[in-house]
Parts: C-alpha cells; sequence; structure tokens
C-alpha cells in the first residue's frame, strides 16, 4: 500500500513537474500586507495601476455583478468586467482565446474538476500562493497550492412547486422521480454543466444503470442556468427540477417564489467551484489581489450574500436560512482524474437523455 | 492660320468586336457648323464622343487646330477634360442638385476663373438663351424646354471653340425644335462657334449646317452643302434618308444625249433625260427625282412622264400623290392647291437637272 | 442592319455601361486593387478557414488540423439527421406561412380599395424594427404552455389545458414568418406595382367577372415575382437562428443553426462538426440564391417593364373593412401583442403563471440600467453601429462607383465579392471567422476590432446594393459632362458624383446602422468581455437570468434603436430635402 502510495505521490508529482514553459515553484511570500479583513501578496499599487480585473464564471451574471461590485468597493480604481457561460461552454471559450493569443481573462472560475485538472495540465493556471490558502483543507486546493482553490461547493438535490405539486405527491427520493407521472414536468441542467455531471457521476453506481436508463422516459428538458430552472418552476412550466441547486434555491426563496427543496437520504451530489488564476493574464497584480481577496472571510462573505454559496471555510457562516454543510450528507467524487475521463461518456449519453441533438 | 479646326483622319471605333465607326475622315473649318446625319447605329454619335475623349477610338487621329488630340500611331490620347471642347448632351446633363447659376459657371470654375469674371460669363451666357432671370434657380425645377437652354448657356459660357450637339433637340416636341433651331442658328453665328452636330433629322440637318456628313453604319456616304446633299445625292441611300424621292430603275442608255446630260432607260419604256452629278461608269441601274420637284402640267424642256392618279393624301402643307406610271409608282408632293382627283390622268413633267443619276 | 448592329454590341455591356474613354490613372487602379484584395480577404479567407476545418477529423481544437477526412459531413446524416429534416420542415412550414401574409397583405395594398392605404404602408414597415429574437422573446411569454397569457386567458374563460404551445416546430415556423413576413410583403408588392394595368383592364372589357381577372390574369403574371419571394424566404427560413435558439432549445427542436451553435459550446467544442454542418447549410442557401437570381432574371412576362404603374384598385365594397382588420391583425400579432407582453412582463417581479399573482416593480430595469455588461453591451452596439455605418458607406461608395462606372477588369468579380455573404448564414460566417481569427497572427479576437470587421463584412451586400440602386440611376451624361467641362476624376466625384448620392449614402448609412445594432448571428461568436454587444447579452440573459429581466433588456433595445432612428431621420430630412 505505502509502495503504491509512494508511487502515486511521485508520479503526481512528475505529472506537475511536466507543466511546460517557465513556471517556477512560487512560494508564499514573507511579508504579507494586511488589507481590510485580509491578507495579501499582491502589490496593490500595481494592482491598482493596472486598473482592471477580468473574471469568467459559471456563476450567473447578476450574482457575479455583485461579488466584483464587492471587490470594486474596496478597490474603486480597479474596473471589474466579467463573462458568463456554462461551464463546458467558458472552458471552450478559454481555450479558443488562448489558441488565438487572445489573453483577455486574469481568473477563471468552472465548476468541473475535470476541466480544471486539464487546464492544469496545459500549464494554463499560473502559480500563486495566497496567504488566505492556509485556511483550506487540503482536499480543497491544488497539490501544490496555488494553482486553482475551491470558492465554493454546490450541491444538487431536488426542488418543487408545492403550489402546483400537492405535498402527498412530493417526491422524497430519488427514485421517486422515475413516475411516469411527471413525465414533461421535470428539468434538469444542460450537459456542460459541471454540477450536472456531478450528479450523474455520483448517482449512477449508487441508483445502477438502470435509474438513468429510465430516467430518460419522463423526457426531462435541459436549461443552461439554475435561473431559468427555478423560473420555470415558479411560472408553472415544470414542476420539478432534478439535480437542483441549492444555492438557486436559497436565492429564490428569499426572494419569495414558492418552493420547496428535498436532501434525499441517498444523499446530494456536490461538486466544487474551483477559482484559479490564469497564466499571461492581463492583470496579474489585480489578478493576485482578487484571489487574496476572495478567498479570505470577507471575500467568502461577498459571494455567499451574492450567490447564496456554501464557503469551504469553516470560520465563513453558511447562508441565511440555509442547512448547513456538514449537516448534509454530501457525494463528492474521489477521484477528480476518473470523474474528468467520464466527461465524454457522460456528455453523450445526457444529450441523448434530454433530446439534445445526438 | 490653317481654316480648319478640326481634322479628322481614317477613325476607326470599335463596340466589342463590332465595328462601330470605319475609316472617316472629314475635316471642319473655323465657324462652320457640320452636321452628322444618319439613323440610329450608324456612328454618328460615336464620332461625336470620340471628338470629345468618351470614346476610345481604335485607330485613325483628330487634330484640333492642328495638334493632335487623338493620335493613333502616335499613341496619344488626350484626356477629355484637357481637350477644350464643349458638348451639350441629348439629355442635357442638367445637374440637379446645382442652381442654373452653378451649372452654367462649372466650366469656368473649373478653369479658376475669378468670382467677378465668372458672374459676368454667366450672365452672358443666360442672357444668349433668355434665361437671366432662372439664375438663382434650382436646376432641378426646370423644364425641357429649359433645361436645353441652360445646357446651351453652359456649353458656351466659357467660350470654347468648338462645341459638340449630341442631338440636343430630339427630346423636345415638333414646335419648340422648330423655334430652337432657329435660336441655335442665331447663337452660332453670332459666337462664331465651330460646331459639331448629330441629329436623325434629316430636316434639323438641312435646315442649320454649313456642311452635311451622310453617315450609314460606320461610313461616310456624302459630305456636302444642304442643298448639294438634297439636289444631287450620290446614292441610293441619301436619296431616300434625306427628303423624299422617287428611285426610278432602268439602264444607262449608251450615247450621252449632249450637253452633259445623259439618256436612261427607266422600265416600263420610258426614256429620260438624266444628270450626273458625279462621274459615270455607265453601269448605274437608278435615278431619283425629288417628290417636290415634279409638276402635274408638263413644261418645256422636261421630261414628261403619263400616269394616273391613284391616291391622294392631304398634309396640310402640301398634297401627296401616289401616281401609276409606266416606269413604276410615282410620288408626287406639290402646294395643296389645285387638287386632283383619283383616277385622273396626269402628265408628270420634271427636268433633267432635277432627275439624278445615282452611283451604283 | 444599324439598330441590329448597336443591340448586338450593347448585349456585351451587361452592366449597362458604355465604353467610356477613360485614361488610366495609376493611383485610381492602385486603390481599386488595394480595396479588391481588402475584401477577398474579408470575405473569402474565413471560408477557407471554415472548409479547411470541416474537413478536420482529428483533434477539433489543433490548427492545422492533424487529420483530414470527410466524417463530419458523414455523421452529419449518420447522427444529426433529426436535425436537417427539422430545419426543412420547419423552413417550409415558416416559407408557406410567411408567403401567404405576405402576398395577402400585398393584394390588399396594392390591388384593393382598403381605407387608411397610406397609413397602412407605414405601419406595415413597423414589425421591421421587431427583430426576430425579441419578437421570439414576446411569442414565449405570450403563447408558452401555462404560463403564456393567452392560455392564462383561455383558462379564465373557462377552456381547459393550453390553447397554443409556442414550444413546438409550428411555434418556431409561426414567429419566423409573423416576421418574415414583411419582407415577402414588400417584394410582392414590389412585382404587382410593376404590372400594367391595362392587362387586367382588356380582360374586363372582355366581359370577365373580378374573380376570374384575377385568376386568369393577375394571377399567372405575378407568379414569377411570387416565386422569387418564396425562393428568397426559404433561403432565409433555412438560415434563421434566433426563434430556434429562444424557443427551439427548451422545446428541444434543434435546427442546423442551433445545432453548430451548440457544438461550440460543448467542451471540447465540436469546431469540425460545426464547421461541416455551416457549410452544408451554405451550399444550399447558395444554390437557393443562385436559382433565385435566375428565375428573377429570366423573368419573361412583359409586364416588369422597370416602369412603375399605378394598378387602378378594386372596388371591394363592404368587404374593404374585412381586408383592413386583416391588415390590422397583422399589425397587432406582429407589434402590438409582442410590445405589450413584453411591456408586462418586464414590470413583473417573477413572470407567474397567474397575472392576479404578479407583483408588480420597475427592479428589472433598474437592474438592467445597473448592469454595467448591459450598458456597455448597448453603447458597444451603438458605437459599432455608427462606426461601421460611417467608414462602410464610404468604401462601398468607392466599390459600387468601381464596379459599375468605372473600367476596371474584374470589377465584375468585386461585385460577385460584395455580395458574396449574403448567401453565407450570419451564423455559419461567424463561425467562420471565429475559426479564422482564432488562428491568425494578429490578437484581435474578442475585441471590438473585429466585430467592427465583421460587420463591415457582412453587410456589405446591403450597403453595396442600396448604393448602387442610387448609382445607375445617375445619367452617365452628368459625370462625362463635368469631364467635358474640364474637371478632372477627383473634381467630378467631389462635385457631381457624390452630392447625387447622398439620398443613397444616407439611406444605406441607416440601414447598416440598424442592422449592426441588431447583429446576433455573428456577435455571438465574437464577444469577449470587454467587447459584448446588446444581441447576444439578450439571448445570454434569457438563458441565464429572469425572462422578466430579458424582457426589460429587449425592450430598452428596441427603444434605443426607435429613439436613435427618429433623431436621425429628423437630421437627414434636412439634407435631402435640399435634393428635390
Amino acid at each position: 500500500m505505502k509502495r503504491i502510495v509512494t508511487l502515486g505521490v511521485t508520479l503526481a508529482m512528475l505529472g506537475w513537474a511536466g507543466c511546460p514553459a517557465a513556471q517556477a515553484q512560487a512560494r508564499l511570500c514573507d511579508k504579507p500586507r494586511q488589507m481590510e479583513g485580509f491578507k495579501t501578496c499582491a502589490n496593490v499599487e500595481k494592482a491598482e495601476a493596472e486598473g482592471a480585473f477580468v473574471l469568467y464564471s459559471t456563476d450567473p451574471e447578476q450574482g457575479q455583478v455583485k461579488l466584483l461590485a464587492a471587490f470594486n468597493k474596496l478597490f474603486p480604481n480597479i474596473k471589474t468586467s466579467y463573462v458568463r457561460l456554462q461551464a463546458g461552454a467558458l472552458y471552450a471559450k478559454v481555450l479558443s482565446e488562448r489558441q488565438a493569443k487572445s489573453f483577455l481573462v486574469d481568473v477563471i472560475q468552472i465548476s468541473d474538476m475535470g476541466m480544471i485538472l486539464d487546464f492544469q495540465r496545459r500549464g494554463g493556471f499560473r502559480q500563486y500562493i495566497s496567504p488566505e490558502m492556509a485556511a483550506y483543507k487540503p482536499e480543497y486546493k491544488s497539490q501544490p497550492e496555488g494553482f486553482w482553490t475551491w470558492g465554493s461547493i454546490i450541491m444538487g438535490g431536488i426542488a418543487y412547486n408545492p403550489n402546483n405539486v400537492p405535498a402527498a405527491e412530493a417526491p422524497k427520493k430519488w427514485e421517486d422521480l422515475l413516475d411516469p407521472k411527471w413525465t414533461d414536468a421535470i428539468n434538469v441542467k444542460v450537459s456542460n454543466s459541471g454540477l450536472q455531471h456531478g450528479v450523474w457521476y455520483m448517482l449512477k453506481p449508487i441508483l445502477g444503470d438502470e435509474y438513468f436508463k429510465k430516467f430518460a422516459a419522463v423526457k426531462p428538458k435541459a436549461f443552461d442556468s439554475y435561473v431559468q430552472q427555478y423560473g420555470r418552476l415558479v411560472d408553472g412550466q415544470d414542476k420539478i427540477i432534478m439535480g437542483a441547486q441549492y444555492s438557486g434555491y436559497i436565492e429564490f426563496k428569499a426572494k419569495g417564489a414558492p418552493l420547496a427543496f428535498v436532501f434525499p437520504e441517498t444523499g446530494v451530489p456536490a461538486v466544487s467551484e474551483t477559482y484559479g488564476i490564469v497564466a499571461d493574464g492581463p492583470h496579474p497584480n489585480a489578478a493576485d489581489l482578487f484571489m487574496d481577496w476572495f478567498l479570505s472571510p470577507p471575500g467568502q462573505k461577498a459571494l455567499s450574500d451574492a450567490l447564496l454559496l456554501h464557503s469551504p471555510r469553516d470560520d465563513v457562516p453558511a447562508p441565511a436560512g440555509s442547512v448547513l454543510l456538514k449537516d448534509m450528507k454530501l457525494l463528492v467524487p474521489a477521484d477528480w482524474n476518473a470523474f474528468e475521463k467520464d466527461r465524454p461518456s457522460f456528455a453523450k449519453e445526457w444529450d441523448r437523455i434530454v433530446g439534445a441533438r445526438r | 492660320m490653317s481654316s480648319t479646326r478640326i481634322d479628322v483622319k481614317d477613325l476607326v471605333i470599335h463596340y466589342g468586336d463590332a465595328v462601330a465607326v470605319n475609316g472617316v475622315s472629314f475635316t471642319v473649318g473655323r465657324g462652320e457648323h457640320v452636321t452628322l446625319l444618319g439613323p440610329s447605329g450608324c456612328g454618328k454619335t460615336t464620332t461625336l464622343r470620340a471628338i470629345a475623349g468618351l470614346e476610345k477610338p481604335s485607330g485613325g487621329s483628330i487634330h484640333i487646330d492642328g495638334q493632335p488630340i487623338y493620335d493613333a500611331s502616335a499613341r496619344k490620347n488626350v484626356p477629355t477634360e484637357q481637350r477644350g471642347v464643349s458638348m451639350v448632351f441629348q439629355s442635357y446633363a442638367i445637374w440637379p442638385h446645382m442652381t442654373v447659376f452653378d451649372n452654367v459657371a462649372y466650366g469656368l470654375r473649373v478653369r479658376k476663373q475669378g468670382k467677378a469674371e465668372i458672374a459676368a460669363s454667366v450672365e452672358r451666357a443666360l442672357d444668349l438663351v433668355q434665361m437671366r432671370h432662372l439664375g438663382d434657380r434650382s436646376a432641378s425645377k426646370l423644364s425641357g424646354g429649359q433645361q436645353q437652354r441652360v445646357a446651351l448657356a453652359r456649353a458656351v459660357a466659357f467660350s470654347p471653340t468648338v462645341v459638340l450637339f449630341d442631338e440636343p433637340l430630339s427630346n423636345l416636341d415638333a414646335k419648340l425644335r422648330a423655334e430652337m433651331r432657329v435660336e441655335l442658328r442665331e447663337l452660332q453665328r453670332r459666337l462664331d462657334i465651330t460646331s459639331v452636330y448629330v441629329t436623325h433629322d434629316q430636316e434639323e440637318a438641312l435646315a442649320i449646317s454649313d456642311r452635311v456628313i451622310v453617315m450609314n453604319v460606320g461610313v461616310i456616304e456624302q459630305i456636302g452643302s444642304p442643298e448639294a446633299i438634297y439636289n444631287s445625292p450620290r446614292n441610293r441611300f441619301v436619296a431616300d434618308f434625306v427628303g423624299s424621292a422617287n428611285i426610278l430603275k432602268g439602264r444607262l442608255a449608251k450615247a450621252p444625249a449632249g450637253s452633259g446630260a445623259h439618256m436612261f432607260e427607266a422600265d416600263g419604256d420610258v426614256s429620260l433625260r438624266v444628270t450626273a452629278p458625279h462621274a459615270v461608269r455607265g453601269d448605274e441601274t437608278a435615278v431619283a427625282v425629288r417628290t417636290a420637284y415634279i409638276d402635274l402640267e408638263p413644261r418645256a424642256g422636261d421630261n414628261h412622264v403619263g400616269g394616273t392618279v391613284r391616291q391622294r393624301m392631304f398634309h396640310g402643307d402640301f398634297v401627296q400623290y401616289i401616281v401609276d406610271c409606266p416606269c413604276g409608282n410615282v410620288i408626287v408632293r406639290r402646294p395643296p392647291t389645285n387638287l386632283l382627283d383619283e383616277g385622273a390622268t396626269v402628265t408628270l413633267s420634271f427636268s433633267p437637272e432635277h432627275c439624278v443619276l445615282l452611283e451604283s | 442592319m444599324g439598330p441590329d448592329r448597336r443591340r448586338a454590341s450593347l448585349r456585351l455591356f451587361p452592366t449597362g455601361a458604355r465604353r467610356v474613354s477613360r485614361p488610366r490613372f495609376n493611383w485610381q487602379i492602385g486603390v481599386t486593387l488595394t480595396v479588391l484584395v481588402i475584401v477577398s480577404f474579408l470575405v473569402l479567407l474565413p471560408m477557407v478557414f471554415l472548409v479547411g476545418e470541416s474537413l478536420n477529423t482529428g483533434d477539433p481544437m489543433a490548427f492545422p488540423p492533424t487529420e483530414f477526412g470527410i466524417e463530419n459531413y458523414i455523421a452529419m446524416f449518420d447522427e444529426d439527421l433529426h436535425v436537417l429534416t427539422n430545419t426543412v420542415i420547419i423552413a417550409v412550414m415558416a416559407t408557406v406561412m410567411a408567403i401567404l401574409i405576405g402576398f395577402t397583405l400585398a393584394w390588399i395594398l396594392t390591388r384593393t380599395n382598403v381605407p387608411g392605404r397610406e397609413t397602412l404602408e407605414r405601419l406595415l414597415e413597423l414589425p421591421y424594427y421587431m427583430t426576430p429574437l425579441v419578437g421570439a422573446l414576446a411569442w414565449a411569454v405570450l403563447a408558452s404552455p401555462k404560463s403564456g397569457f393567452f392560455n392564462q386567458l383561455w383558462q379564465a374563460l373557462g377552456g381547459r389545458g393550453d390553447l397554443f404551445n409556442v414550444y413546438s416546430m409550428f411555434g418556431i415556423a409561426w414567429i419566423m414568418a409573423l416576421f418574415e413576413g414583411t419582407v415577402a410583403f414588400v417584394m410582392i408588392s414590389a412585382s404587382m406595382k410593376s404590372m400594367d394595368p391595362a392587362l387586367e383592364e382588356s380582360a374586363r372589357v372582355m366581359g370577365a367577372s373580378k374573380l376570374r381577372t384575377a385568376l386568369t390574369v393577375t394571377l399567372p403574371l405575378v407568379m414569377p415575382g411570387v416565386l422569387g419571394a418564396t425562393l428568397f424566404v426559404f433561403a432565409e427560413m433555412l438560415g434563421s437562428f434566433a426563434a430556434a435558439l429562444v424557443i427551439g432549445i427548451p422545446a428541444r427542436v434543434y435546427v442546423i443553426t442551433t445545432a453548430i451553435w451548440d457544438s461550440t459550446l460543448a467542451y471540447p467544442p465540436a469546431y469540425g462538426r460545426a464547421s461541416a454542418m455551416g457549410l452544408a447549410l451554405f451550399g444550399v442557401m447558395f444554390g437557393m440564391l443562385t436559382f433565385y437570381r435566375w428565375v428573377v432574371n429570366r423573368g419573361s412576362f412583359a409586364t416588369i417593364t422597370g416602369k412603375a404603374f399605378r394598378p387602378r384598385p378594386m372596388d371591394m365594397g363592404r368587404l374593404a373593412w374585412l381586408l383592413l382588420g386583416l391588415c390590422l391583425l397583422y399589425i397587432l400579432l406582429a407589434v402590438v401583442l409582442p410590445i405589450a407582453a413584453l411591456v408586462i412582463t418586464s414590470l413583473e417581479r417573477f413572470a407567474t403563471a397567474l397575472l392576479a399573482q404578479a407583483q408588480f416593480t420597475l427592479a428589472n430595469y433598474h437592474t438592467a440600467f445597473s448592469l454595467g455588461p448591459v450598458r456597455t453591451a448597448m453603447v458597444n452596439s451603438l458605437l459599432l453601429g455608427f462606426g461601421v455605418a460611417s467608414v462602410g458607406v464610404l468604401v462601398m461608395a468607392l466599390l459600387v462607383w468601381t464596379i459599375y462606372r468605372s473600367q476596371l477588369m474584374g470589377r465584375g468579380a468585386i461585385e460577385y465579392l460584395a455580395m458574396f455573404p449574403q448567401a453565407v448564414p450570419r451564423l455559419v460566417f461567424g463561425l467562420a471567422l471565429l475559426w479564422a481569427w482564432i488562428n491568425m497572427p494578429i490578437p484581435i479576437y474578442g475585441t471590438l476590432w473585429l466585430l467592427a470587421l465583421a460587420y463591415f463584412t457582412v453587410m456589405l451586400p446591403i450597403g453595396v446594393r442600396t448604393l448602387a440602386g442610387v448609382v445607375l440611376q445617375i445619367d452617365k451624361s452628368l459625370e462625362e459632362c463635368a469631364r467635358v467641362c474640364g474637371a478632372g476624376w477627383g473634381y467630378q466625384l467631389r462635385t457631381v458624383t457624390l452630392p447625387l448620392l447622398k439620398p443613397g449614402v444616407i439611406a444605406a448609412w441607416l440601414l447598416i446602422f440598424m442592422a449592426c445594432v441588431r447583429e446576433l448571428g455573428v456577435s455571438v461568436f465574437l464577444m469577449g468581455p470587454n467587447a459584448k454587444v446588446i444581441a447576444p447579452s439578450i439571448v445570454n440573459a434569457f438563458a441565464t437570468s429572469g425572462v422578466e429581466l430579458t424582457a426589460a433588456m429587449a425592450l430598452i433595445q428596441t427603444f434605443t434603436v426607435i429613439v436613435a432612428l427618429v433623431i436621425l431621420f429628423r437630421l437627414t430630412r434636412g439634407m435631402t430635402k435640399e435634393m428635390t
């Protein structure tokens, strides 16, 4: 066993060492600067001189706007801009831009760990060790640290509108969704989504291969964002969301929407929203500064306020009105490499299930 | 100084593969008004535009005042704007976005004349065409006749030595056309302009020209004064195209009849004494007799041909008879007095001078 | 013999130009050659890249492709056959409906004495200001199952289930037809207007009834025009994107354009497959448009004499009011209802199932205006509109002059190149540009400059066509006369040609400006974080934000365009007044 682990670690280290181009091992700076509520190793003056910061993320636009506004409040000289796309599309865009030698983005967030690992392998991330990373457990960040870090944890359960679904019929288990009476009334996320991949990947071994074959029979409809999904629940076009993003539920509930959320006993699949600084980005100092702020308690709080997301940090409270992480039965993939390899077959199968192109 | 202004030699112009002008040569003297006359497609407009530099010939040469402006052998082709000839277009080409004044002043402004001079020249030009009161009007608000006058004023405003006219009157109605002809002639005489004029209207050509050049399918059929063209047409085409003529077929008799006249045996055994303004070859087969020159009453010394009136048509200014004669149908045009009835017998009378032998 | 000769020689000059002797200024040739090179670079090069990528059977992101083959094309028929059949079915449905709408409206307006004709003609221009995107959004709100306004009304009246479900193939076709109907209307009414009324009058004199005349004389004579319009509309429907995107994807109905779009959004992006589909679509569209050109030019029906006739309208008696109602119904369906639906939705907190439950708020507009990207996107769109239109008309004027008035060899090729983008569906061209500029050494991908270049290229047909119409109307003798008066090429251009082109230039500018602000197909591919434009932002909002916010954004876009146009119309009316 020990030999295997050693072998594994050696291979992993070889893998990281195989990163192309000059990526000298970064280290934590000697004297981090104390800012309002967080420590930074970034050169703040240079960051402000750069004057801009670009984020690509899968989170809904309004949430990103709020998050970036909080950053901008602290550093008014740094103008922020963003692009929102679902994980697959986002990653495709980033790769295309790099191929075009157009370096437009500073930090990316992708909700699919497979893509994160792939990007790291291509040398897409720049290693930057933030003083705040110490607060993150090893499984929440890259080894060695500094390439990517989990910004939040998202989990998918079952959601429905109690106005349209009487309590007696309300689903309680994943298997309840196979009932033919839910035909044409369930929506899910598109195959591009990291969370949806997580749902598939974790539930398949537990519920069996037959589950998703039967699930196809209820003809679920796929959407790009949880905003659409919950919107259709509210206006009655759909009745149930399978793999409903919990943060979306919190968000809509806070706005007064009639919704109910179920944590099935089997557990709720969970994945991460992972952030990393992109190599050759246009504003490297601003990127470092953002990362330090973002990973700190004030930054995580801002994220939680903007998007109702759960922070991986223990010292950041969960969004108001939500269940705590430790109280959930989270189903997280153990081996992200295997998770990554599963993506192509997941995409193909899922597209078939939701009646997309193939 | 030579009295020849324009000298066109062996001009050849192609339209794609077709030959529009096939070796045309003529001269225009100072102050002369020469008309290129012919049916559409004869190459008259093409020739005119070549003088202006708007068509590129394939061969020959054009000289103005002794200077070559086009010379195929010397590969010389002076661009339009440097030739200094003026032109009146068939469509008038009045610029609608300028006033009358600006239209007329254009050529002067190009030549960078002073404001005062320009104003004076424009006034003078507009005076000549009686358009002075409309100087400030927008050119898009002019009638056809007014546009024509403005085009004329514009053409002469910068005192060119040569003015080219491309069927300028063809878009006017008959009455206006007649009036304008007179004015045009007046203008040309007064300003002593050398003009080359293109028209398909033979009446117009005869009325205003010093010399007429009759063209047909790219070649010149005849050059001469209006009277010469009318009275002594060289061939069938000119006889037919200019004025109204009877073509009588037959054969030239062997022996000349003395005093310059020849004997012509027309069909139907009719002997005529004819004149030959051109060198006689001996194989001529047609004579032309102008319809206006035929009398209905025999006169001494004339050719006499008997016939019956087949048809009478009253044209207002003249009456036209179609007379059945042994040599064929003869058309006669007479003043509308003493009308003859259809069916009446009549003896047609015309002098040998008016009976012209046509080239074969 | 003479006249025949002339006719023969004139046939050698199909553009109607007479041979004008013009000495070769070298710099004139230099300028036009440069323009030719630039235009081919902009228009053809992306297509070349696209062809190359469609044959890529290896790593889709690799450039140049490592493996070649036609697998992508084969896979299209293998795996995506239902996409192809969907496309054709929807296009056929939409074309039939659009032609019916267009024909009916054209008939009513040109051949009958329907009351208020001038007002109606003006009103029928309105749907043009509604982009298909906005229309699709509006109809999603109007006719979606359960929550759509129509269905709510139906249920309120006691009906059960849904009256309409816009999320279907028919729904997509209906929206496309509704907005393409105006194009069909314009084309068919143009062909109806050019018919000599004497042809119908002689039939009536012979004793034929109104109906008989209509069926035996009028209909056969306008058929070529209708056929032409059908072909044109069908080609457009094949390449239509907005309605399929908004309505089709939720309905799980994919057509070729949304399939292309979808291919590029997955990881790894299937550029090879997308390119193959794009080229297939392009091929079909190209074929249809060529066929259309052939039909129109062959129109041997002697009615099209080029003169505009004023056909005598038929007296319809009391039916005229019914016809008026039909026209107004169209305006209602295409403009009034959609705008109303959007307004209501944009003011709602949640687009809820029951209006009774609705909570109204201005928050959506507040959000829309405060969302930096929305503001930036609107500003970018307007900026691009101004810039591309202004630079574009100058370049296009030069192009048009070169094509129709100069003697440059190969000017026919320039004309062909300039009109080429018309045959390429916008989305496909966007993809080609994406792929081309990703791999070219100049890093303008993701910037406004690339968008500007792309807009300019796809607007070439519009601008060139408008300007050509004006140029061809200018009598050549106006320019020749200037030359005869002694003006050089430059002076003549400045004092005669350009002033006469002014109305056309203004018209072209306005058309290009509006088209740029509404542009979707090319923009979706080429945007960057700092180069967002409004139409794709609206699409994005539909996918990721609530439909309420989207409605607000769509209305902001529509009204901004209208306001800009009104301002521009006021400004230019002064300019064009001088001309008349």
